[in-house]
């Protein structure tokens, strides 16, 4: 050890000629004792931010890999794509790689947000860490949407027509925005040079921002530890466990992302889910029977069919898009929202929020599937919306059934409002949206009523 | 700013206080349970029409030529443009007679006479898309009388022939349908290109000879093929001579047991009634009706339709070439060509049939016991090797083609799947059946080395597919490999990470 | 505290592992980066398309040429009046391979006897539809060039 305001001996080599020159010792210290702190078994949702990073890169990667031989246009973005994939050596694998690692990017990305919400990591003072996270999951959306236009196939063409209409719904603006973002009245080659731009350069660029803006704040801050757990007792090291083991869990997604790619180049064979070239769009022919958007978008798909075309005086589809944004700017805003959690308490109204969450989403993109449809070529929509409420029932059971066996506090009213509204619309024969608002109704009945008992057990002094 | 205001008086909706009385009155009519008799949808269709057409209306209305509420709802319900409604507001045979109120059913033109069990030829909805009504011949112009007559006239039938023998005798249908249809300066001033020669023909026809001169009236004349009040133009749709109606127009009579009783074949043999099953079951037929080919030919393609007649046995043969004009070309330079005039054989039927003609299948080609070849040549050439040994050749090679094509093409789709490169593949496959069907023509020349010469690109485009194939597993191949190898090196750095972490984990311990 | 002699031997091997394991992945991921990147030459892409010296030789002699462009086949053919042209050759009815006819000035089509004429109008038999146009040049240099894609218009 050093006595105090002894000179630190000069480093040899190339640390030292960096070191000289930009002073990183502070930073490399830095990182040196930087910890991820270790609690029960939340070890393991740590690294998905990590897996999502490493997605992003190899998009970026294979993604500029494709721009040398992609070329935008009418006679060319579906034909190079064609050259690309049978021509060119290895192309096949960078498309197939590209397509795969865009799926498994969102898919994690979505993991880790529903993680960091359970953990509530969003707590103070990282509320804009959540924040920056949700504009990412934002940017990743515009990313998938985008980009998969770019082959100019017969179903990327009809799923773009289908999912820029929506555009019209936004109050005010929205003719404005839907001719702005199809570069015309309907989709047609100027769509596309707008999503190439949009894909390539301005995406990327805000990403890269606003990635490092989050990164930044989680290096800065530390990543939080689960509640429970506050102040941990022991810390892992970043460098070098929980980097290793990082880069060890990168290389077997890498493995899985390769094996994907050579065996099942076109996807899984999921509907939403399936990147096969196809034919070349023809902006005449009559549309696709059966088209559906990309899986990440079928329950906003969904849910705009269950809108009518005229609801309370406005147009069927701003009312779903008045909701939708309703329900994004509350996840956008949890970090405030969730009071408890500010307070570090344990908040398992919101462990309930991001379960019916997903029990509401998973239902939704059920109903896209046609599950339960049956052979004809107009699915029977009873029959859909009853064998998905099995299904979706059965989920919420299983989200209920592992958060009693992980002890968690028994709060389950949002999942309960979700379940309801389910089986309302599946059994019990109501609309969507009437099931919808029931639930949502009985959900601010046993909400008030919480809050009110509460504030009595104040008053009463039976609470801090 | 003027422009605004016509376009707002046009648009504002007719005021039904304007209307003549009857009308109003129809209009407040109401049934026996209160609820009014015209509907929204007739009020509006109503409305929609110019003054000009209601006041027609009203005057109908008003000599009671249109009855009641009931009679203007089935008016409206023909959905007319105003100029059409105009033509039926003034014509007293049409309002009288799909009047429910005034008329027998015998004699009612109705919107449904299914549901009324009445004679189809008296509907009315067909009435008005009739090509006659549209251009102007009504009721009047083939039955008589005026469309002002506001009662039965003597004039009316009066050019036919009595009650009592008209329907019996139908030898007078054809010539009266003539009178218009024959004058070709007549017809000019309605459709300069309409033949005017189908009198001329179908006298000569078999169903003219039956009718007009053996006075058989079972036999088919104008009226059993092109309808009656429903008449439209060939190139329509739902006119009964539309060539994808054609088959069940004849089949109507000659697929009847009952009605064709009694007619014989040249020799003496019924005549069958199996016709137009065996059409439908045929290539022709799949073809005109499942696959929506119109070029492909119905009954009238081949026997024509005015001068109908079964064709003569040396003229079968120059009907098919019509369109299978290379086959024709193939055949008339073969052997076969000379023994079936000979035989006095019609040449493609005997191969191939008439009206059950399916797609030839290489089956028929061989010298094995079944094939054409082998059961014809058995009867008539016998002995005779040459025939025989090129009807083997012609087998062996087709089925070496079609195996050869069934063998490429097993493994196409999963390579798709994998994400390979078929298309060179596909490419040899349509170039095979390009070879294909060009030496399966080349059959009609019963020639072995012209059939070969023809096969010989089927058999390299076989082995070209052969190769590609093989080329394409390589690259399967190379690809599941080259996986295998990233995979293998990808291993090693995790393994070797793992064991530096549990290194660590034990440095720390110590 | 220095590291005994077997963890020294444990630690050889590991870093052996590691480096073989890191080298290999590189070159079986720089190996397709390299060959992906190296251009093709001679194939076009997508886009014109030029006849190769044998068809060249074919349309001279016979005044046709049928030539495959990717999955589709054209007919390129030069009329009486030596005006180059192309068309699809794929008949429409049934799909079977046309062929130019020079003494009618007619594609005709075997198949069913379907007949175009030289801009692929139907001019009788069963064909439901015209044939495609194509856009056809002759070069300067005596190549040929078949322009493909929709565009506006192609002829």
């Amino acid at each position: 050890m050093r006595a105090p305001g002894e000179m630190p001996p000069p480093r040899k080599g190339l640390y030292g000629f960096i070191d000289r020159r930009y002073g990183i010792t502070p930073l490399v210290d830095f990182l040196a004792h930087k910890e991820v702190p270790i609690g029960g078994h939340s070890m393991v949702w740590y690294y998905l931010g990590g897996i999502t990073l490493f997605f992003f890169a190899i998009q970026l990667a294979s993604g500029v890999l494709l721009l040398a031989y992609y070329q935008p246009g009418e006679a060319t973005s579906y034909e190079s794509i064609r050259f690309l994939t049978t021509k060119v050596p290895f192309g096949w694998l960078v498309r197939s790689m590209h397509c795969w690692s865009a799926h498994l990017m969102i898919l994690s990305l979505i993991t880790h947000m529903l993680s960091t919400m359970v953990l509530k990591a969003y707590r103070t003072p990282r509320e804009l860490t959540w924040v920056t996270g949700f504009v990412l999951f934002a940017l990743a959306l515009g990313f998938g949407f985008s980009g998969y236009l770019l082959p100019w196939n017969e179903l990327a063409f009809f799923a773009t027509a289908v999912g820029t209409d929506s555009m019209k719904a936004v109050p005010g603006i929205g003719e404005w925005l839907l001719q702005v973002m199809r570069g015309g009245t309907d989709v047609s080659i100027n769509t596309l040079y707008r999503f190439f731009a949009l894909h390539v350069v301005v995406l990327p660029l805000f990403t890269v921002g606003v990635v490092t803006g989050h990164l930044l704040f989680v290096q800065r801050q530390g990543m939080a530890a689960p509640m429970a757990h506050d102040k941990p007792a022991r810390g892992m090291k970043f460098f070098p466990d929980f980097a290793l083991r990082d880069l060890l869990l990168w290389l077997v997604c890498l493995i899985a992302l390769a094996s994907l790619a050579v065996f099942l180049p076109y996807g899984p064979g999921i509907p939403g889910m399936e990147w096969e070239l196809g034919k070349k769009a023809n902006p005449l022919a009559p549309a696709y029977p059966g088209i559906k958007p990309e899986w990440y978008f079928l329950w906003v798909y969904q849910l705009l069919k269950e809108f009518p075309a005229h609801l309370f005086g406005m147009e069927g589809s701003q009312a779903a898009i008045a909701v939708v944004s309703v329900l994004f700017g509350i996840w956008a805003l949890v970090p405030w929202l969730d009071r408890n959690a500010r307070a570090s308490r344990p908040s398992p109204a919101f462990t309930d929020l991001a379960m019916a969450a997903l029990v509401f989403l998973a239902y939704l993109m059920l109903k896209a599937w046609d599950i339960g449809g049956g052979e004809a070529v107009l699915p029977d929509p009873r029959a859909v919306a009853r064998i998905c409420a099995y299904w979706g029932l059965l989920f919420a059971a299983v989200t209920v059934a592992v958060r009693l066996a992980l002890r968690s506090a028994p709060y389950f009213d949002f999942t309960a409002a979700a379940a309801l509204q389910i089986a309302l619309h599946g059994f019990v024969g109501l609309s969507y949206l009437a099931a919808g608002a029931i639930s949502v109704l009985l959900l601010a009945a046993t909400l008030a009523f919480r809050i009110v008992r509460s504030r009595n057990a104040v008053a009463v002094g039976t609470q801090p | 700013m003027i422009a605004l205001v016509a376009l707002l008086l046009l648009a504002a909706p007719a005021d039904e206080s304007k209307y003549p009385a009857p009308l109003r009155e129809f209009l407040s009519a109401k049934n026996k349970d209160g609820s009014p008799v015209l509907s929204e949808n007739d009020r509006k269709t109503l409305a929609a029409f110019p003054d000009h057409t209601r006041n027609l209306l009203g005057a109908a209305a008003d000599s009671v030529i249109l009855g009641s509420a009931a009679h203007l709802k089935i008016l409206l319900s023909l959905e007319l443009a105003p100029a059409a409604m105009e033509i039926v507001a003034q014509d007293n045979c049409i309002l009288c007679h799909s009047d429910p109120g005034n008329q027998k059913a015998k004699h009612l033109f109705s919107t449904d006479p299914a549901a009324r069990h009445a004679n189809p030829l008296l509907n009315l909805k067909e009435f008005v898309s009739d090509v006659h009504f549209r251009r102007g011949l009504s009721c009047s112009g083939c039955h008589g009388g005026k469309p002002s007559d506001e009662m039965m006239t003597k004039d009316i039938a009066a050019r036919w022939p009595a009650e009592e023998v008209r329907h019996s005798d139908r030898s007078w249908i054809p010539g009266f349908c003539a009178k218009c249809h024959e004058d070709a300066a007549f017809m000019r001033g309605f459709n300069p290109t309409l033949p005017t020669d189908q009198f001329a023909k179908y006298k000569g026809s078999q169903h003219g000879i039956l009718l007009l001169q053996q006075k058989d009236s079972r036999a088919a004349q104008c009226v059993s093929c092109h309808g009656l009040h429903g008449i439209r133009n060939a190139k329509s749709r739902q006119s009964t001579v539309h060539v994808q109606r054609i088959p069940d127009t004849c089949g109507s009579c000659h697929s009847d047991p009952k009605h064709m009783e009694g007619y014989k074949l040249a020799d003496g043999k019924p005549l069958p009634t199996t016709q137009v099953a065996q059409y439908k079951a045929s290539v022709h037929g799949k073809a005109l009706l499942e696959k929506g080919d119109l070029g492909a030919p119905a009954c009238t393609g081949c026997h024509g339709s005015h001068a109908a007649m079964p064709p003569a046995v040396a003229s079968v043969a120059q009907i098919c070439r019509r369109c299978h004009a290379q086959n024709g070309m193939l055949f008339d330079g073969s052997r076969h060509k000379t023994a079936f005039e000979q035989h006095k054989w019609p040449e493609c039927e005997t191969c191939h049939g008439k009206h059950g003609i399916t797609k030839p299948t290489d089956a028929l080609v061989g010298n094995t016991p079944g094939t054409l070849c082998h059961d014809c040549h058995s009867q008539y050439a016998e002995g005779n090797q040459q025939c025989d040994a090129t009807a083997a050749s012609f087998r062996t090679a087709l089925d070496a083609l079609v195996a050869g094509r069934a063998d490429i093409e097993a493994p196409v789709e999963r390579f798709a799947e994998r994400g390979l490169d078929v298309e060179p593949l596909s490419r040899t496959i349509s170039e095979l059946d390009e070879a294909l069907v060009q030496t399966q023509s080349k059959v009609h020349t019963f020639d072995l080395s012209s059939f070969q010469a023809a096969a010989q690109p089927g058999n390299e485009a076989v082995v070209k597919g052969r190769e590609l194939i093989a080329q394409t597993r390589r690259e399967a191949g190379f690809r599941s490999r080259g996986l295998l190898a990233a995979i293998g090196f990808m291993a090693l750095i995790a393994a070797g990470i793992a064991l530096k972490l549990r290194e660590i984990g034990k440095r720390r311990i110590t | 505290m220095p590291p005994s002699g077997e963890a020294m031997k444990r630690r050889s091997v590991l870093d052996l592992l590691l480096g073989v394991g890191v080298l290999g992945f590189l070159g079986s991921v720089l190996y397709p980066v390299l060959r992906y990147l190296k251009p093709l030459g001679a194939q076009t892409q997508n886009g014109p398309i030029k006849l190769a010296g044998e068809e060249l030789a074919k349309l001279d002699k016979e005044h046709s040429v049928i030539v495959r462009a990717g999955a589709t086949r054209i007919v390129v053919f030069e009329d009486s009046a030596q005006r180059l042209r192309a068309l699809s050759a794929r008949c429409t009815h049934e799909g079977c391979t046309v062929q130019y006819v020079p003494g009618d000035s007619v594609i005709w089509c075997a198949c069913h006897n379907g007949r175009f004429d030289l801009d692929g109008r139907v001019v009788s038999g069963p064909p439901p539809r015209p044939l495609d146009k194509f856009s056809c040049t002759r070069e300067a240099d005596g190549a040929v060039v078949i322009q493909l894609g929709r565009g506006p218009e192609a002829a």
